[in-house]
């Protein structure tokens, strides 16, 4: 597979807190890579570095370097960097009535010239998008009134129609109940491109993700698969929780589960009784 | 055609009519033949003549550009700052217009034809540079618009206190102005609202699709490629400028910002093509018939025409107000 992203050496520090250390990883074409961790530990100022958001590479308090296609990634101009990149955040919202449609023609922007109007091709590059994601019925409807996993769907589609080659996903099952959250990152496996996404449920990051990147306080602790990152020794240090690490019967997946002590003697004081 | 491109050709239509119309009203009496024939060079009356060439036309022309000059800067405030309720006299336009007005009066008692517009003009540019100023310094340019009530307030109260012991005579001038009328419009003024309004329509349907990466927020217009603040900042000035030519030559005319793209998004749509259309064609109408109601009521006296705006955009709201609240 070739390398699409390399990022190395990346720190970042405001006022004397570290944000990031030290971060060295690639990112070859096809993975679906997910970001894990506790909250604070750095996984959105990564996917902000990764995408120079705001120019944020720029900045004195930021170094190392992050090479996309072998080329800096702060000699990309923002439209060539949206031509690249997608992104989808996790909660989009408008105060004002916008359609599907409109939506989806933002996806549109990086490849448009000032004063084009929408071609007919445009317009079959959404309504295959939308397809893609189970919602062309949705087109005219408006995206407030959707619910939540349809408006991550709508936005996962816009993403479609930028035609990049990475797509990246900051939390995208926050706000979502589990049927929706299965919905939207099985949706973003089958579209085989690049993902990188943070995500806060470690079960759900170890179903839908080849690979995991798991930070705390800034740092890459450890970068592998499920199974190697999700190393009970190693979450308990991080969470501050005893954890055991499973097989899931039905996926074969690795999943954990976290357990405080306290509730496990609970549960025992419960349970015992009932095993007699 | 579709159906917004054929709601946007019958306004356009109408457009055309109401100014037609429009020119046959007033205390000297003009019927539509009598307009015809005078338009197409043959009048034989040549008091109408005079009457519709140098006051009606020009009069007119100016109320339909003013219109659509107030209702493109609401609407591209509001959809740059994600804020319905943004418009260009929230951002201190129309008190900087007027304090600069002040001052010509107080400080020039003659020559005030060309110096009023132009003082209005320069108070008008000082405030949005101010509020770009403190929104900079903040760091913070989602603060324009709280920046904006800020500055319009000291503005404000700085133009009371020179009124308040100005010269009575000055200061009755003063407010006048600021009440807003088209009866001392000339054609020469059509001419500058014209250009600028040309100016901004074309800067817009440029970055139409910027603008619309705007409306589902600052972070995720950033991530298709829009720099933020320069395209806000760009879109200020152009609404300053846009207002400040106006309010400059036809007096404080309130509401039309905020009224006007309301109303287009309920029947035309959102993102800013078709709100910008929309709002030029709907707010020349609206204004061109405003000022038809100003100059018309009343027999041998003008009604001043921000008068009517500002009374007819309150009842509008009140009225939006009453309709959410029976739809909630």
């Amino acid at each position: 597979m070739s390398t699409l992203l390399n990022i190395s050496g990346l720190s970042w520090k405001v006022l004397n807190k570290t944000i990031l250390q030290d971060i060295n990883f690639t990112v070859s074409k096809g993975e679906v890579i997910g970001i894990i961790g506790p909250n604070g530990a750095g996984k959105t100022s990564l996917l902000r570095c990764i995408i120079n958001q705001a120019n944020i590479l720029a900045s004195v308090s930021v170094s190392g370097s992050v090479h996309l296609k072998n080329r800096l990634i702060t000699q990309f101009s923002a439209k060539e960097i949206a031509q690249h990149f997608a992104l989808v955040m996790q909660k989009n919202d408008s105060i004002f009535a916008l359609s599907v449609q409109d939506v989806m023609k933002m996806g549109l922007l990086p490849h448009k010239s000032l004063f084009s109007l929408d071609s007919d091709y445009d317009k079959s590059q959404i309504e295959l998008a939308l397809s893609k994601v189970g919602l062309s019925h949705a087109l005219e409807s408006l995206f407030n009134q959707l619910s939540g996993g349809e408006q991550q769907r709508v936005l996962i589609a816009r993403a479609l129609v930028q035609a990049s080659q990475i797509l990246i996903l900051d939390e995208p099952t926050n706000h979502l109940d589990v049927y929706y959250q299965h919905q939207v990152l099985q949706l973003v496996n089958k579209l085989n491109i690049t993902v990188i996404m943070t995500v806060h449920d470690l079960n759900l990051a170890s179903l839908y993700c080849q690979r995991l990147l798991l930070l705390n306080k800034g740092k890459l602790i450890c970068d592998g698969s499920p199974k190697e990152v999700l190393a009970p020794e190693q979450l308990s240090k991080i969470f501050g929780l005893p954890c055991q690490q499973n097989v899931d019967a039905i996926t074969g997946a690795t999943q954990v589960s976290f357990y405080l002590e306290e509730s496990c003697m609970q549960y025992s004081a419960i349970s015992e009784p009932l095993s007699e | 055609m579709n159906k917004v491109s054929t709601s946007l050709f019958a306004l356009a239509i109408l457009v055309i009519l109401s100014a037609l119309a429009a020119i046959t009203f007033g205390p000297a009496d003009i019927d539509s033949s009598q307009l015809m024939a005078c338009l197409i060079g043959s009048c034989q009356n040549q008091i109408a003549n005079i009457v519709i060439w140098q006051v009606r036309i020009p009069r007119v022309l100016v109320a339909l550009v003013a219109g659509m000059g107030l209702a493109i800067a609401g609407a591209i405030l509001q959809n740059t700052t994600r804020n319905p309720l943004a418009d260009p006299y929230l951002f201190g336009i129309v008190s900087g217009a007027g304090l600069g007005a002040t001052i010509a009066n107080i400080s020039l008692a003659d020559n005030l034809t060309i110096a009023l517009p132009l003082a209005a003009f320069l108070g008008a540019l000082f405030s949005v540079i101010i509020v770009v100023f403190i929104a900079k310094v903040l760091q913070r340019m989602e603060q324009l618009l709280l920046a904006g009530v800020a500055v319009s307030f000291m503005l404000a109260s700085i133009t009371q206190f020179i009124l308040y012991f100005g010269e009575p005579f000055a200061t009755n001038r003063v407010i006048f102005w600021l009440m807003g009328s088209l009866a001392r419009v000339e054609m020469s003024n059509f001419y500058v609202i014209a250009s600028i309004l040309l100016i901004a329509m074309i800067t817009v349907f440029a970055l139409h699709r910027q603008i619309d990466a705007l409306l589902l927020g600052d972070e995720s217009a950033a991530s298709l490629g829009v720099d933020v603040d320069k395209l806000r900042l760009l879109m200020l000035g152009i609404c300053a400028a846009l207002t400040a030519t106006i309010v400059a030559y036809c007096g404080g005319i309130g509401f039309v910002g905020l009224m006007i793209p309301h109303i287009v998004r309920q029947l035309i749509g959102v993102t800013t093509l078709k709100l910008i259309i929309g709002s030029a064609l709907i707010g020349a109408i609206f204004l061109i018939w405003v000022d038809v109601i100003a100059r018309s009521s009343l027999p041998h006296a003008e009604i001043p025409i921000g008068i009517i705006t500002s009374a007819l955009g309150s009842i509008f709201f009140l009225f939006i107000m009453y309709r959410s609240r029976a739809i909630t």
